[in-house]
């Protein structure tokens, strides 16, 4: 298996506290693989790290073979690294097509003359982002609301659209910060299904964040865990789920 | 022509050229979201450099051709401007982006004043040549007409041009930057890039309006470009609505309107109207916040419940 993405001793250190600490993760191309760990165990944060919101402390961020440590934010998703928000960010006035279509990257691009002249690139742009866009979002089955406010939308189909526009970004790597949170038990259901046909459509890698075990451990094919920012397990979900140091993170020993 | 229709076209032409200044400042602060309080010294950097290029140029070419052509070095060193006033100082947010700016406009207005009398006038002012036609006693209000249909003509350009840009991928990408700067970064857009654009354009047209300003005017001072100007600008964005182009002409008229109607006014009126204007737009801000049109234009006021109030 060759990795298309890798984390060799992660740290991010903040004054005196350490949120990650030396964490190796690696990710097999289509692979789907989760990140947990109780609450401030550092999972946001490697995030942020991953995606170049924050520069590591130490540590090396490989991605498709190249070293990418203290890359900056737009251009890892320019590189191919998207992600979704834990709590939502959407462009809270702009329309739902807007949201993607800002986002949307085609072949026919145009700049700042083309917009302001209406030259003939940009009615081909457009065309090209519109067509995009709406077919992303069609294939999240947010085809029917695409001139509705994105924050009117209810909160399950807002998490839809920030991984709409996340897959704007044509990824290849795609992290997701609690894509289920707040959803109820069938709209979970349902995530997962759909998390697995987008992998297996666009060709992505997912890592993915959330504190539902059940939606964990049921589409996941591997899980790391962290706490106090440190790797304490990674394997399989029948793996995680029998290991001594998880159970005792997550419910607490008497060390 | 009757002293009452001049002091209409005179009004009018102040209208166009806020109208211009509105619509800059309206794509710093309102869709970009930049708190700019530096707008007046993009617009004297424009009235000066109109003002020198036609003094050392005249007579070198065509006077319409020199005005179009000094109007055009406005623009450029306005935008010179806003990129070196632009590039460290958009790394600040909020009120710190606003005292930052703030100074650099009183810089540029002081820094005038103190300037040698040869070359940039000082606290006298200069001078503009009469290049766009043959000013005299009888064609004075052929010129002021004159100007006003330029004016009128760049403000329906500006405003196109702006509104062709926001509807557009890259405007897409400002306003994206502007609402959440953080999910655009991790998005794949580069915020500065952004900001710089918006401002480079906000303070080429702040500078076109100082052309247009100097030439109408004849004679420029640095007084002419005090902090009351930008006041009264940010009053016409937050009059006709942060975010609405069109409204920035709604607020100009009534701005520019409201000022000259009161200094006018027979009597205590006009005595009082320093104490009158702020009052008028204190009641305005308390009783419509959003401004006029908010984030709509006029023509949406006429369609169907399309557009989200």
């Amino acid at each position: 298996m060759t990795a298309i993405f890798r984390t060799t001793g992660l740290t991010k250190v903040y004054g005196g506290l350490t949120a990650v600490s030396n964490v190796d993760l690696e990710l097999a191309r289509s692979d789907l693989v989760g990140l947990i760990g109780p609450n401030g165990a550092g999972k946001t944060t490697c995030f942020n790290l991953i995606t170049g919101a924050d520069a590591p402390t130490s540590g090396r961020i490989v991605f498709r073979d190249e070293d990418v440590t203290g890359v900056r934010d737009f251009q890892m998703a320019r590189r191919g690294v998207a992600r979704t928000f834990q709590n939502i960010r959407l462009w809270r006035q702009m329309n739902v097509l807007d949201n993607v279509r800002t986002v949307c990257r085609v072949e026919e691009r145009y700049g700042f003359a083309a917009s302001v002249l209406r030259l003939p690139r940009f009615g081909r742009g457009e065309r090209a982002i519109t067509g995009k866009a709406t077919h992303l979002l069609q294939r999240l089955g947010l085809g029917d609301v695409l001139g509705e406010n994105a924050t009117d939308l209810p909160y399950g189909d807002q998490r839809k659209l920030e991984i709409a526009r996340a897959l704007a970004l044509d990824p290849e790597l795609l992290l997701l910060d609690e894509p289920a949170a707040g959803m109820n038990p069938t709209e979970k259901t349902q995530l997962m299904d759909t998390i697995r046909q987008l992998r297996d459509e666009f060709g992505l890698t997912i890592l993915l964040i959330d504190h539902d075990m059940k939606f964990v451990m049921g589409i996941c094919e591997r899980i790391y865990v962290l706490d106090h920012g440190e790797r304490i397990a990674h394997g399989t979900p029948d793996e995680i789920r029998r290991d001594p140091k998880v159970i005792e993170a997550y419910l607490g020993g008497d060390s | 022509m009757s002293g009452e229709l001049l002091w209409w076209l005179n009004l009018l032409v102040a209208v166009g050229m806020y109208t211009l200044l509105a619509v800059s400042l309206n794509l710093i602060n309102g869709y970009a979201a930049m708190f700019h309080l530096g707008h007046h010294g993009f617009w004297a950097l424009g009235a000066y450099a109109a003002a020198w290029l036609t003094i050392h140029w005249q007579g070198s070419m065509p006077g319409p051709l020199l005005y179009a052509v000094s109007l055009l070095f406005a623009m450029l060193v306005a935008a010179v401007g806003g990129l070196a006033i632009g590039v460290p100082c958009l790394r600040l947010r909020g009120d710190y982006l606003a005292i930052a700016t703030l100074g650099f406009g009183e810089i540029v207005r002081i820094a005038i004043q103190n300037s040698p009398p040869d070359a940039l006038g000082g606290s006298l002012g200069l001078f503009i040549p009469r290049v766009l036609m043959k000013v005299t006693r009888d064609t004075k209000d052929d010129f002021r007409l004159l100007t006003l249909a330029i004016v009128a003509f760049l403000c329906v350009v500006v405003i196109l041009a702006f509104r062709n840009f926001i509807r557009s991928a890259p405007g897409r990408r400002l306003l994206a930057v502007a609402q959440d700067e953080t999910a655009a970064g991790l998005l794949g857009i580069n915020p500065t890039n952004s900001k710089v654009l918006a401002f480079v354009m906000g303070s080429a047209v702040a500078g076109l309006a100082g052309g247009v300003y100097a030439h109408y005017e004849g004679k420029i001072t640095p007084l002419d470009f005090n902090f009351m100007e930008m006041v009264k600008m940010f009053l016409v964005i937050v009059l006709g609505g942060m975010g609405s182009l069109s409204g920035c002409v709604i607020g100009a008229f009534l701005v520019i309107g409201t000022e000259r109607m009161l200094t006018r006014a027979p009597g205590f009126i006009s005595d009082w109207w320093q104490v009158e204007f702020p009052l008028v737009l204190a009641l305005m801000i308390v009783f419509r916040p959003q401004g006029l049109l908010g984030r709509r234009e006029v023509i949406d006021l006429f369609r169907r419940r399309r557009a989200p109030a």
